[in-house]
């Protein structure tokens, strides 16, 4: 999952808790809108619990996660199912991401090159996984509709890569709730066709703050391959150990 | 005395060639065979010359040179962290004595290249456009176009790699690579051109930006290679000892170090052509010995007559001697200038291109073009001269030994 993504709807979750505005939000910019939610996920911890089902014409295969999440640059994954998966880890840090097999109990850094793999035979790739927030800072973002939902608005911002950005799509579309929850994410390359999509299944609450609780990936190439992430609980402003984020704790299963 | 040595010589060469003369068909026939091997030594010799040369010649044409200079720690870990400050003036200064037609500093590293759709791992080459006249670089195919200059922002890669990344010229990829600072960073550039390669795997795997563009995306003012390239074909003898100490802080590489494989193969083929002369010299020197020893046993009696009417034993031995110079002499010219027409002939090349794949396995260009070598020429002229020698002596020394009693009694 990107950690836009995740620090979207953390953001969002935020919000709601703090009774954000939802008043007087439509005089919000989308650099604004989107900005505001990354600011506030500073310094934002969590701990959630995940299921993650991968989807492929021959099979389906489902495995069940932990992370910890600290600001946008830090997390820590840990795998509790399936069995043979059971402890393999996988710290991000900034750019930087390890991985922790207790099978072979040895600790890699991940080379460049693999970055744009699939995260545990999934749809995203540890780039997805790793990539700091570029949205403000190589695109320019519009808010082109805003739809009335029942009580709630829906913003549909495009976000268009400045030029020479290092950046790949032609555009990406974001679709967002005025509590900020991010209904669906959209990437076009070039040629504007969409590439791939991520979008929200299920909205719940957890922790007293609405969030995707099933966002499912998919791409245009191969209608029968996707991956969907779903929360089955989540917790937020916890407390962590200073060294939760390190290769010490990458290696401990505990 | 000198008039007494002079008339022998003429002597023995009218007495030489009016036996050669006597025995016409069967001279020609060895004439042309001695006429056909030095042909085929030639010929076949500047193929594999030409072969040999072409291999070199892909080495250093390939972003190489015939001399590579790195930080001393540069191979072991190609990163722009280990790369050196060059500047052009003192480049300029320390190789103005230096015989180049040449050349080029540049920027070599790995990178990932993602599109919207694939990843591929590649080597980044910075250069400066002016410099590469030098490599394969300035005679690349170019659809859309090269980079302008050393400034350029662009990118431009192979046709199978574009191929791969399902993207087109003019739109953008990202480049992920390591900063000065080892910190990785994700640049994206636009696509001038794709170039077409005789090989598949610089297609994929080699990419073209600007080198001042790369450095301030690097965040430094180094490169991490000199290239040079000799006006010869080879590294002329104390090329790399000139430069070595020329650059007593750079790693200095040619190219047999920079492709060891290729390296081994031209010292293989060095190797292989004189062996391929041994086999047929010492077919032809057979050959040769057993039609002078037919010679010598049909002229028994002749030599015997000669001999009890006070030739002298030399005498007898510097006439089949001459005879075999002559014969080998008249065909070394024959298959010399027999050569000279079939080169020319060849002088476009062998067309290896029906077989693509394996050429470009073996490193070999699609177009053989025969090289002649002089050293190789001399070497044959000189085995000749030898070998003309070596066949005559035998059937020469056996005419020496004929009892002249014996000789005209039977």
């Amino acid at each position: 999952m990107t950690s836009r993504v995740w620090s979207l709807f953390a953001l969002g979750l935020l919000l709601m808790n703090i009774d954000v505005v939802h008043a007087d939000d439509t005089s919000l910019t989308a650099e604004e809108l989107v900005g505001k939610v990354l600011d506030q996920t500073r310094g934002l911890t969590s701990y959630s619990e995940l299921t993650m089902t991968v989807n492929r014409p021959e099979w389906t295969r489902s495995s069940s996660f932990t992370v910890w999440t600290r600001g946008r640059e830090d997390a820590l994954i840990r795998f509790t199912a399936p069995p043979r998966d059971v402890g393999n880890a996988t710290l991000k840090k900034g750019d930087q991401m390890w991985t922790f097999s207790p099978k072979i109990k040895r600790t890699v850094r991940l080379p460049r090159s693999m970055m744009s793999q699939g995260w545990a035979g999934s749809d995203f790739s540890y780039n997805d996984l790793a990539r700091s927030d570029t949205l403000l800072q190589h695109y320019e973002l519009a808010i082109v509709e805003d739809q009335l939902d029942g009580n709630q608005t829906i913003y549909t911002i495009e976000a268009v890569p400045l030029e020479n950005a290092p950046v790949v799509w032609g555009k990406e579309v974001l679709k967002l709730r005025d509590d900020y929850v991010l209904l669906e994410h959209s990437f076009y390359d070039q040629d504007l066709k969409l590439v791939k999509w991520i979008e929200t299944q299920e909205i719940t609450t957890f922790d007293g703050r609405p969030i995707p609780k099933k966002l499912r990936m998919k791409n245009t190439d191969d209608e029968e391959k996707w991956t969907e992430v779903e929360y089955t609980h989540a917790e937020f402003d916890v407390e962590l150990d200073d060294n939760k984020f390190t290769l010490f704790s990458l290696r401990d299963s505990n | 005395m000198k008039h007494a040595l002079l008339s022998r010589v003429s002597l023995i060469y009218s007495l030489s060639v009016r036996n050669l003369w006597r025995q016409r068909r069967r001279n020609t026939i060895l004439l042309v065979s001695v006429i056909c091997a030095i042909t085929g030594v030639v010929v076949l010799n500047s193929l594999i010359r030409g072969m040999q040369l072409q291999m070199v010649d892909q080495v250093v044409y390939n972003l190489n040179g015939h001399i590579t200079l790195h930080a001393p720690d540069y191979r072991s870990d190609p990163a722009i962290t280990r790369g050196f400050i060059a500047d052009s003036n003192e480049l300029e200064r320390k190789l103005e004595s230096v015989n180049l037609s040449g050349w080029a500093t540049r920027i070599k590293i790995p990178a990932v290249v993602m599109s919207e759709r694939e990843t591929r791992g590649v080597q980044i080459v910075g250069l400066d456009p002016v410099q590469e006249h030098i490599s394969i670089v300035a005679d690349l195919p170019i659809e859309g176009t090269f980079l302008v200059d050393s400034a350029d922002n662009r990118i431009v890669l192979g046709r199978a790699l574009l191929t791969q990344l399902r993207t087109k010229i003019g739109h953008r990829i990202v480049l992920v690579m390591q900063d000065i600072n080892s910190k990785s960073i994700e640049v994206g550039f636009q696509i001038a051109g794709a170039y077409d390669s005789d090989s598949e795997g610089m297609e994929k795997h080699v990419v073209f930006v600007g080198k001042d563009a790369l450095q301030q995306f690097l965040g430094s003012e180094s490169i991490t290679e000199l290239s040079l390239r000799f006006n010869t074909r080879l590294i002329p003898p104390n090329g790399l000892e000139t430069i070595s100490n020329a650059f007593p802080n750079l790693e200095v590489v040619d190219w047999k170090n920079i492709d060891p494989i290729l390296a081994f193969m031209y010292e293989s083929v060095n190797a292989m052509v004189y062996v391929w002369l041994a086999i047929v010299f010492t077919a032809l020197v057979f050959g040769l010995m057993n039609s002078f020893i037919t010679a010598v046993l049909e002229r028994t009696q002749e030599i015997g007559l000669c001999k009890s009417m006070g030739m002298k034993s030399s005498l007898v031995l510097y006439q089949v001697v001459t005879e075999s110079l002559i014969i080998m002499f008249l065909g070394l010219i024959g298959g010399l200038l027999l050569s000279w027409g079939v080169l020319q002939l060849l002088g476009d090349g062998i067309d290896l291109s029906a077989f693509a794949a394996g050429v470009e396995m073996l490193n070999l260009a699609p177009r053989i073009r025969p090289a002649v070598v002089w050293q190789d020429i001399n070497i044959v002229i000189v085995a000749t001269v030898f070998l003309a020698l070596v066949a005559s002596l035998y059937p020469a020394i056996r005419a020496v030994r004929l009892d002249p009693l014996v000789a005209l009694r039977d």
